[in-house]
C-alpha cells in the first residue's frame, strides 16, 4: 500500500513511517503544506494521513485539495485537538477516518488497514492466516474450515491482533481499541483484556488452531505467524 | 447587625451619658437658679421686715405674706450678718415634711436687737428630679422614634445602590464568562465602591479567562511530545533482544506515558466543560444512558461479582448534551465500581428528580468537601487520577444540578438533583 504521512513533528514522522513500514506499506512523509500538496497531485496513494496543525499550511485545506482533485484515497486525519468540532468539519470535508494524539501506532495501523480495505471494497474478502480465515464484515471466523463462536469484544481482538500481527501490541492499546476511548478514566483495563484474550486463546486452541498469541513480559501480547 | 442599626445603637450609647451629665447639670442649675431667686426674695422681705420694724410698734401684728412664716424676736446679743439655711419642716396643711429655705438676720432698733427669720417653702428637690427624669425618658423616647425613623429612611433609600450592587455580586460567577455590570448611583462613596469593584473584578476575570487558556495551550502543547514518547516505546517494544527487566522498565515508563496523556485528556476537557463548548442540548432519558453505560461494564461487574441494583420508579428527562450525559454517568458509575468491594454492591436509583447511586466501601479519609476538587484522592490508589469527580462536578455546575456526597450505612452516596424543567 502507498501512504502518504503529513505531519511536521519529526520524530513522530519517524516513528509512524517505521512502524506502517513494517507492516508491509510504502510510506511517504512530509513535514509542509506545500511539498504535501506537490505529492498527492503527483501521485496516487492508497491512504493519505494527514496533520491538522502543519507547517505553512492547515491539514483541512489540504483534504479540500484531495476532494476537489476528485482523489480516491483514503484519508485519516491525525489531530492534537480532540474537539468535536474538528472532528464534524474533518468528515464534512470527505476525510474517512479521525484519530487524536497522542495516538497507538498500533491502532493508526488498524485504522490504516480497515480504511484500505473499505475503500477497495475488500469488505467481503476473506483475511487468511494459516488455518485461521476471517471475514471482517460478516464477523465471522473459522477455524480449520469449522465456526468459531466469538463475543464482539473478542472478534475485535482477534481482528486487532492479526491487523498487526509479529508486533507486540501492548495491554493499553488494545484496552483502548476494545472499551470506549473517550472514558476519562478506565477500570481495570488490563484485567479486561487479560480475561478476554484467555477466553480467545482458549476458543482458538479448543478448534484446533496453533496457539499463535504469544504474551511479551508484562506489556502485551503478539500475534506471532511465520510468514 | 445592620450597618444602620449598628450606627443608631453607637448614637444611643454615647447620647445615654450625655443625657444623663446634661440632666444632672440642669438639676443643679435649677436648684441653684431656685435658691438664689428665693433667696433675692427672703432679702427683699427682710428689707421690708426692716421697715416694718421702723415704722411699727406691735411687732406680734406683723404678718408678711400668708404663704410664708415670718418671726422677729428681740435678742440680748446682735450678729452682723445674714445667713441663708435649709430646713426640713412638717406641714399640718399638707400632712408632709416639706423644704423650706430660711434667711436669719439680726437687726438694730431702738437699741433693741431684732432677729428677723423668715421660711419660704421650696421646691421639693425629689419632685425636680421627678420631673427631670421623666423628660429624660422622654427626650430619649423620642430621640429612638427619630433614629428608627432616619434608619429606615437611610436604608430604603440612601443604602439601596449598596444592597443593588450587593446583590448583583452575590450572583456573580467568573465561570458565567459574563463582566460584572454594576448600576450607577449618586452617592459618592457608592460609585466609588463599585468603580472598585469593577476595576477588581475586570483584572480577576481577565486572569481567569488567562489562566484558562493557559491550561488549554499548555494542554495542547503536551500532546505532540507525549504522542513522540508513547511511538518510541510502541517501536521500542518490538525489539527482539530486549531482556525481561528492561521490558518491565518500558513498561513502567508507557504506564506513566499513559497516564499523563489521560490527564492531559481530562485537563482540556475540564476547560472545555468550563468553556460551555458543550453547546448542543437535547431531552435525554436519563434511565436508556444509565442502562447502557452499565452494559458497557457488565464485564468487570462480573469479573469482580458486584450486585447491581438498579430501581427506576419513573425516567428522568433532563436536556443536556449528549457527550457530556455519559460523561457525567460514566465516572460516577466508574467510581462506584471504582472504590467498592469484591462482591460488593452498586444501587442505581431515580425517584422523582433525583438520582441515586449508592456502592459499599470503605469511609473516606478525607474530607467529603474536598471530594470534588482536582486531584484529591482518598488513598494513592494508582489507577485513579482523581479528576473524575471534578468532571462531575463541573458538568453539574453548568446545568444547575445539585450534586451532594454521602456515607451512611456503610455506604457511598452520591445524589443528584435535576432543576426542574424551566422555560
Amino acid at each position: 500500500m502507498r501512504i502518504l504521512l503529513v505531519e511536521d513533528e519529526i520524530e513522530l514522522q519517524k516513528s509512524i513511517v517505521q512502524y506502517l513500514n513494517y507492516a508491509g506499506n510504502l510510506v511517504e512523509a512530509v513535514s509542509e503544506f506545500r511539498k504535501a500538496s506537490d505529492k498527492i497531485h503527483e501521485f496516487d496513494y492508497d491512504c493519505i494521513l494527514i496533520d491538522i496543525n502543519i507547517t505553512n499550511g492547515n491539514g483541512f485545506d489540504l483534504v479540500k485539495e484531495l476532494k476537489q482533485a476528485k482523489s480516491k484515497a483514503g484519508i485519516i486525519i491525525i489531530s492534537a485537538k480532540n474537539s468535536l468540532d474538528d472532528k464534524i468539519t474533518g468528515l464534512d470535508l470527505g476525510a474517512d477516518d479521525y484519530l487524536t494524539k497522542p495516538f497507538h501506532l498500533s491502532e493508526l495501523n488498524a485504522r490504516v488497514k480497515a480504511l484500505i480495505r473499505r475503500k477497495n471494497f475488500e469488505g467481503g474478502k476473506a483475511i487468511a492466516i494459516n488455518e485461521i480465515t476471517i471475514y471482517p464484515d460478516d464477523r465471522r471466523v473459522l477455524v480449520k474450515e469449522q465456526e468459531l463462536d466469538l463475543t464482539t469484544t473478542e472478534f475485535r481482538l482477534l481482528l486487532y491482533l492479526i491487523t498487526n500481527k509479529n508486533r507486540v501490541v501492548s495491554k493499553n492499546s488494545i484496552s483502548q481499541h476494545l472499551l470506549n476511548d473517550d472514558d476519562i478514566e478506565q477500570i481495570d483495563n488490563h484485567n479486561f483484556v487479560y480475561s478476554h484474550l484467555k477466553n480467545l486463546r482458549k476458543k482458538l486452541v479448543e478448534k484446533g488452531s496453533e496457539d499463535y498469541i504469544q504474551t511479551i513480559y508484562g506489556i502485551g501480547y503478539k500475534f506471532k505467524v511465520n510468514d | 447587625m445592620k450597618l444602620t442599626s449598628k450606627s443608631i445603637l453607637y448614637y444611643l450609647v454615647i447620647s445615654l451619658p450625655l443625657l444623663i451629665i446634661a440632666c444632672l447639670f440642669s438639676y443643679y442649675l435649677i436648684r441653684s437658679e431656685l435658691r438664689d431667686g428665693t433667696d433675692e426674695i427672703l432679702t427683699r422681705e427682710k428689707l421690708s421686715a426692716e421697715k416694718l420694724i421702723n415704722s411699727s410698734t406691735n411687732l406680734n401684728a406683723i404678718t408678711l405674706l400668708p404663704d410664708s412664716f415670718f418671726t422677729v424676736k428681740v435678742m440680748p446679743f446682735h450678729i452682723n450678718s445674714q445667713q441663708y439655711s435649709d430646713t426640713i419642716m412638717y406641714d399640718k396643711v399638707d400632712n408632709e415634711l416639706k423644704n423650706y429655705r430660711v434667711s436669719k438676720s439680726y437687726y438694730n432698733h431702738n437699741k433693741t436687737t431684732y432677729l428677723i427669720s423668715i421660711l419660704k417653702p421650696t421646691l421639693e428637690e425629689d419632685e425636680l428630679a421627678e420631673g427631670l427624669l421623666s423628660s429624660l425618658f422622654l427626650v430619649i423616647f423620642f430621640l429612638l422614634l427619630s433614629f428608627l425613623f432616619v434608619n429606615w429612611i437611610l436604608s430604603k433609600w440612601v443604602w439601596k445602590p449598596f444592597y443593588n450592587t450587593l446583590s448583583i455580586l452575590n450572583k456573580y460567577e467568573l465561570k458565567k464568562n459574563e463582566l460584572l455590570i454594576l448600576n450607577p448611583s449618586n452617592t459618592k462613596e457608592f460609585n466609588e465602591l463599585n468603580d472598585a469593584l469593577i476595576k477588581m473584578t475586570d483584572k480577576i476575570y481577565t486572569d481567569y479567562i488567562r489562566q484558562k487558556e493557559f491550561t488549554e495551550n499548555a494542554s495542547h502543547e503536551i500532546q505532540t511530545p507525549l504522542a513522540v514518547i508513547r511511538s518510541k516505546i510502541e517501536l521500542l517494544i518490538q525489539s527482539e533482544n530486549l531482556k525481561e527487566d528492561e521490558m518491565l522498565q518500558i513498561q513502567t515508563i508507557e504506564t506513566a506515558a499513559n497516564k499523563l496523556s489521560t490527564l492531559n485528556k481530562a485537563l482540556l476537557l475540564l476547560v472545555k466543560i468550563e468553556n460551555h463548548q458543550f453547546k448542543d442540548a437535547s431531552e435525554l432519558s436519563l434511565k436508556t444512558h444509565i442502562e447502557n453505560i452499565l452494559a458497557q461494564y457488565n464485564w468487570v461487574l462480573t469479573d469482580k461479582n458486584m450486585e447491581i441494583k438498579t430501581a427506576f420508579k419513573n425516567d428522568l428527562l433532563f436536556k443536556i448534551n449528549p457527550e457530556l450525559l455519559d460523561i457525567l454517568l460514566a465516572n460516577l458509575l466508574q467510581n462506584a465500581i471504582r472504590h467498592n468491594f469484591k462482591n460488593g454492591s452498586i444501587e442505581v436509583k431515580i425517584i422523582g428528580h433525583t438520582l441515586r447511586i449508592a456502592n459499599t466501601g470503605d469511609e473516606l479519609k478525607i474530607k467529603p468537601e474536598e471530594l470534588f476538587e482536582r486531584f484529591k484522592k482518598d488513598t494513592a490508589k494508582t489507577e485513579s487520577l482523581g479528576i473524575g469527580l471534578a468532571i462531575v462536578k463541573s458538568i453539574t455546575d453548568i446545568y444547575n444540578i445539585d450534586i451532594k456526597y454521602f456515607y451512611e450505612n456503610k455506604y457511598h452516596i452520591f445524589e443528584l438533583v435535576f432543576p426542574l424543567k424551566h422555560a
